[in-house]
């Protein structure tokens, strides 16, 4: 689990040097300032960027005499672009200019990144302060010499499966989406721009794997997920982490079940418009990119701002959380505080084992002899 | 500067490394050799080598059943792998440029991308169920992982690089597969090559004894 | 370090072949030797994986012929092993292998494990890390002819009830017999009725046939604990036997170690071919029935299931005759899930029904017969192997299955056609 996180680690380090050292062929070219290249389009934007405000529905906006500025100006009154005719025959070929393109530029720009920005600081000062109040929910009953297996080898490999990839695309995604605020200032433009190309290759190759991961969770979790009676007392009751007493739970409780639908239904919409933008070979045209887009940013930052909850009661958060997703198994005593009903269940069936037998049953005891070796016997 | 040490003498270097090391380590195997087998045969023992190099690389049954993970996984990484290393464009254009002198029939671009995706798919979850499954957990030494990591590695960096846009990137990649062929040959990354072996020398003495191994 | 280390240490580097290093080169952990081994399986105890039983071979291989591992020793790192290993490794060694060879038939490398732990058991019974039960039964082949104790002296008292039974004289000493036959002192004591069936079936065929005085046990408990010597030893006196009869085959009985002790290790043992050809006690009588020699009359309807001992079959390569056989006696017969060359051991082979210790392990690991043979739908389990058999007997009597063993020479000699005359 750690090992690919720390792999990436290491190689956005090596990344960042090579590219201090090497140069590249592309921002050498971009480099080259002060030549004077006459750009008729960049011109014509710069003037439909100047009018800040869009004229009011009904009133006719006076006009410029530039036949650019005033086409936009009519775009703005309909709302949507003109259509014409053409012999390139594919998606959106007779459109010139996409009336919703700007629109989405300003949410990308205005909103999604400062929020999306605010939201995730945001995210980590109330998890800080949630530390420094609440503190680590600790096993109350104190650690016990008993285990029971919570989730097989192969349920570990596919959290960390998911989770290693989700961290990758979070973390190429948010490269994409703040660098120009936040890395650019930090890096420089040359930098920042092989780091950029890299997220996107990175992000693209990667969003598709997503999805089988998600699959893989859905299907092994999904039966454990049904939300059962219990649950709605559990929700009443904050999950005991507000109040100080135990709240009954089965294998998952009602907040670990809400977070695997949210991962469900919300991931699998950051997936699948992830899908339509990477591949703008099925047919779609930019209407539905553009809202694939708003659709996967929004997505996404719901699921970041989730997972970094969910990170934080795995790990530091609470006492007896992380073993049962590392070794496979959890801590008697924890499991009879959050999920008791499950414990009991196990209880019953004599599902109990010793710390000894779970740490070597789970091959986490580097080759220790079960009988003592005769070596010793004999000294 | 640097990126011109591992465009050329780096290169070179690591290849011969690799080429060398091969060769060493296969004939220090061979050349331990093996005793002399006094015993009866019921049938030849070249046929059974040969028969069992192909068959193991089909399941029986303990593995279909009881080894899905590392089955699938497994299939998913070593094709995947094999498939984006010989048969995608960029690498074959860099294997005619520098080795062979000639190129072949490449995959199409979405090729390329998807047998990629299969391979990182393989292998994260060989990786991850090393680490997790109790017996491959007891059993890995940092060998295993080292490869493991380092293979991940070259193939990261080669998705980052997929915009061919950055020497950077593409100097990067190009650095960690010199590494990778510097350490192959002395790591258990060796089994591409003794697989081969290891496979015949069973194969020949269970036909020796009549057993289809 | 102690002599005795010191010389298994020494076999142990001279154990390492050009199979072992390729194995230990091509090995990438994967782990799924662990899957086909019924002691992992059954217990789901890691340290059962079947590799991991090679670990003391595998640290040797490591510093001698790895680079990391020779700089490791010359920086003083050295992570050879030493008398702990050997401790530790023993009961892995000894108690939870049976030599069976599954492992070695699923390695996606195509590992031999097997035989890399026979070699590994010649190190460690050196080094004195081995099992009383084995050490004992080792010394008793060696002092009085076999692992159990039986004399010639017991043998022919066998032999009379056998001749009084079937009103049949056995040959003894009988030079230039075709067949020499050798039994196992298992079938001389607890299954007579093997020699009973051999002798009529071979009356029947009119077999030229003799057993020795010299030497009639077929077992080979030094293969076992791993004592070159002592295997050299048992297996050179069926073999001066046998060439001093001159005979043209050496019958090996059902008993499958011996089988494999006597047909494919024994000219590696003694260091040259034999004067003779070896042939397994089914293999000759599917000759004799083929060659109409061996005539069948009737057969059995109960349902029944065939247990393929390892040493026979996986490792011994007679994997057709004992079916072909159990079809010509019984009409119900029916293969278990894995059957034939990936059939389960019975988890007493390896020296492991010789092993005292390893009772509570072997009749736990069992339970994979077990559950093979309730999948089967079946109550009568045949097989071909007399310590097979009564670890068989054991393991359905531990779990109260109401299971019959039988041993198919026997069946066979049942449905022996009678003699007109």
């Amino acid at each position: 689990m750690c090992r690919p996180a720390s792999g990436m680690v290491i190689l956005l380090v090596l990344i960042t040097l090579l590219a201090t050292f090497s140069g590249s062929s592309v921002s050498a070219q971009t480099r080259q300032e002060g030549i004077q290249i006459p750009n008729p389009g960049a011109d014509l934007w710069r003037e439909v960027r100047k009018r800040q405000q869009p004229a009011a529905p009904g009133v006719k906006a006076p006009m410029s005499g530039a036949p650019g500025v005033d086409l936009w100006a009519e775009i703005e009154q309909t709302g949507r672009a003109p259509v014409g005719t053409t012999q390139i025959k594919s998606v959106d070929s007779g459109m010139l200019i996409n009336a919703i393109g700007d629109e989405w530029r300003r949410f990308r720009m205005e909103r999604l990144i400062p929020y999306a920005g605010y939201a995730i600081a945001g995210m980590f000062v109330f998890v800080v302060l949630f530390y420094l109040i609440r503190g680590r929910v600790p096993i109350h009953a104190g650690p016990s010499d008993k285990r029971l297996l919570r989730y097989s080898a192969y349920e570990r490999t596919i959290h960390w499966f998911i989770a290693s990839i989700f961290l990758f695309l979070a973390l190429t995604g948010l490269t994409m989406l703040l660098g120009r605020s936040l890395l650019i200032p930090l890096l420089g433009p040359e930098i920042f721009s092989i780091l950029a190309s890299a997220s996107k290759e990175g992000h693209n190759l990667f969003g598709p794997l997503f999805l089988l991961a998600l699959a893989l969770v859905f299907f092994r979790f999904v039966r454990r997920n049904i939300y059962q009676r219990g649950d709605l007392t559990w929700l009443l009751r904050g999950g005991g982490v507000i109040g100080k007493k135990h709240v009954p739970s089965n294998f998952f409780n009602m907040g670990e079940k809400s977070m695997f639908w949210m991962l469900v239904l919300v991931g699998g919409v950051t997936a699948i418009s992830g899908v339509i933008l990477v591949f703008p070979v099925l047919g779609q045209g930019r209407e539905i990119m553009a809202l694939s887009h708003v659709a996967h940013g929004i997505t996404a930052l719901v699921m970041i701002l989730v997972i970094i909850g969910h990170i934080y009661i795995g790990t530091i958060g609470m006492e007896g959380a992380l073993e049962g997703m590392t070794t496979g198994y959890c801590d008697l005593n924890w499991a009879r505080e959050h999920h008791d009903w499950w414990a009991e269940r196990c209880e019953n069936n004599g599902e109990v084992v010793t710390v000894e037998d779970a740490h070597g049953a789970e091959g986490f005891a580097p080759g220790a002899p079960k009988r003592q070796s005769i070596v010793e016997a004999g000294e | 500067m640097i990126g011109n040490f591992i465009d050329g003498p780096l290169w070179y270097f690591s290849l011969g490394v690799f080429l060398l090391g091969v060769a060493w380590r296969l004939i220090a195997i061979v050349r331990i050799g093996v005793a002399v087998d006094f015993s009866e045969p019921r049938n030849g023992g070249s046929g059974g080598a040969l028969r069992t190099l192909f068959s193991r690389s089909l399941p029986r049954r303990p593995v279909i059943t009881r080894g899905k993970v590392q089955l699938v996984a497994g299939y998913m990484f070593h094709l995947g792998l094999f498939a984006l290393l010989f048969l995608a464009q960029p690498h074959v254009e860099f294997i005619s440029e520098r080795i062979t002198g000639f190129g072949w029939v490449t995959l199409p671009h979405w090729g390329f991308i998807l047998v990629s995706e299969v391979a990182f798919a393989g292998l994260l979850l060989l990786l991850l169920y090393r680490l997790m499954n109790p017996v491959t957990r007891l059993i890995s030494d940092t060998g295993d992982y080292t490869a493991s990591l380092l293979v991940f590695l070259v193939m990261l960096s080669g998705c980052l690089a997929l915009a061919q846009a950055y020497e950077g990137l593409r100097l990067l990649h190009l650095l960690l597969a010199e590494l990778l062929l510097i350490y192959f040959p002395f790591s258990t990354l060796m089994h591409a090559f003794t697989f081969a072996i290891s496979r015949g020398y069973t194969g020949a003495s269970m036909a020796r004894k009549g057993v289809n191994a | 370090m102690n002599d005795r280390i010191e010389a298994a240490l020494s076999e142990l580097r001279n154990q390492i072949d050009a199979r072992v290093s390729s194995y230990f080169s091509s090995c990438v952990h994967c782990g799924l030797c662990a899957e086909a081994c019924h002691f992992h399986v059954e217990t789901g105890d890691p340290r059962y994986t079947p590799i991991y039983k090679l670990e003391p071979m595998r640290k040797l291989w490591r510093q001698e012929h790895t680079l990391s591992g020779r700089l490791g020793k010359m920086l003083g790192r050295s992570s050879g092993p030493d008398e702990r290993d050997f401790a530790d490794w023993e009961e892995l060694v000894y108690d939870s292998c049976n030599l069976c060879g599954r492992c070695s038939m699923v390695c996606p490398v195509g590992i031999d494990i097997t035989y890399m732990l026979r070699k590994q058991r010649e190190a460690f019974y050196l080094s004195g890390y081995t099992p009383d039960g084995m050490q004992k039964a080792l010394q008793r082949t060696l002092d009085i002819g076999s692992p159990m104790g039986v004399t010639l002296k017991t043998l022919k008292a066998t032999l009379a009830h056998v001749e009084k039974a079937s009103g049949l004289t056995i040959p003894i000493d009988c030079e230039g017999a075709e067949y020499m036959a050798l039994f196992s002192s298992m079938e001389v004591v607890n299954f007579p009725e093997y020699i009973g069936s051999v002798t009529r079936i071979f009356d029947a065929a009119g077999l030229s046939w003799t057993i020795s005085s010299e030497a009639f046990e077929a077992t080979n408990a030094g293969i076992q604990i791993g004592s070159r010597d002592g295997a050299r030893e048992i297996v050179s006196r069926a073999v001066n036997a046998a060439e001093q009869l001159g005979v043209k085959y050496l019958i090996s009985p059902e008993c499958g170690h011996a089988y494999t002790a006597i047909r494919w290790e024994g000219p590696n043992l003694i260091g040259r071919p034999y004067k003779f050809k070896v042939i397994h006690i089914l293999e000759l009588l599917e000759q004799l029935q083929r060659e109409g020699r061996l005539k069948l009359n009737g057969k059995s309807d109960t349902p029944m299931t065939l247990h393929d001992p390892c040493q026979i079959v996986r490792r011994g390569g007679v994997v057709d005759p004992p079916r072909n056989l159990l079809h010509q006696v019984a009409s119900g017969f029916v293969e278990t899930t894995d059957h034939g060359s990936m059939n389960f051991c019975c988890g007493g082979g390896g020296g492991v029904s010789a092993n005292e210790r390893a009772e509570e392990l072997r009749l736990r690991v069992f339970g994979r017969k077990k559950k093979q043979f309730e999948e089967s739908g079946v109550n009568t389990v045949v097989t071909a192997c007399a310590n097979c058999r009564i670890v068989l007997e054991e393991g359905l009597e531990h779990y109260e299955m109401d299971t019959e063993v039988i041993g198919l020479t026997e069946l066979v000699a049942e449905y022996l056609e009678q003699g007109i005359d």
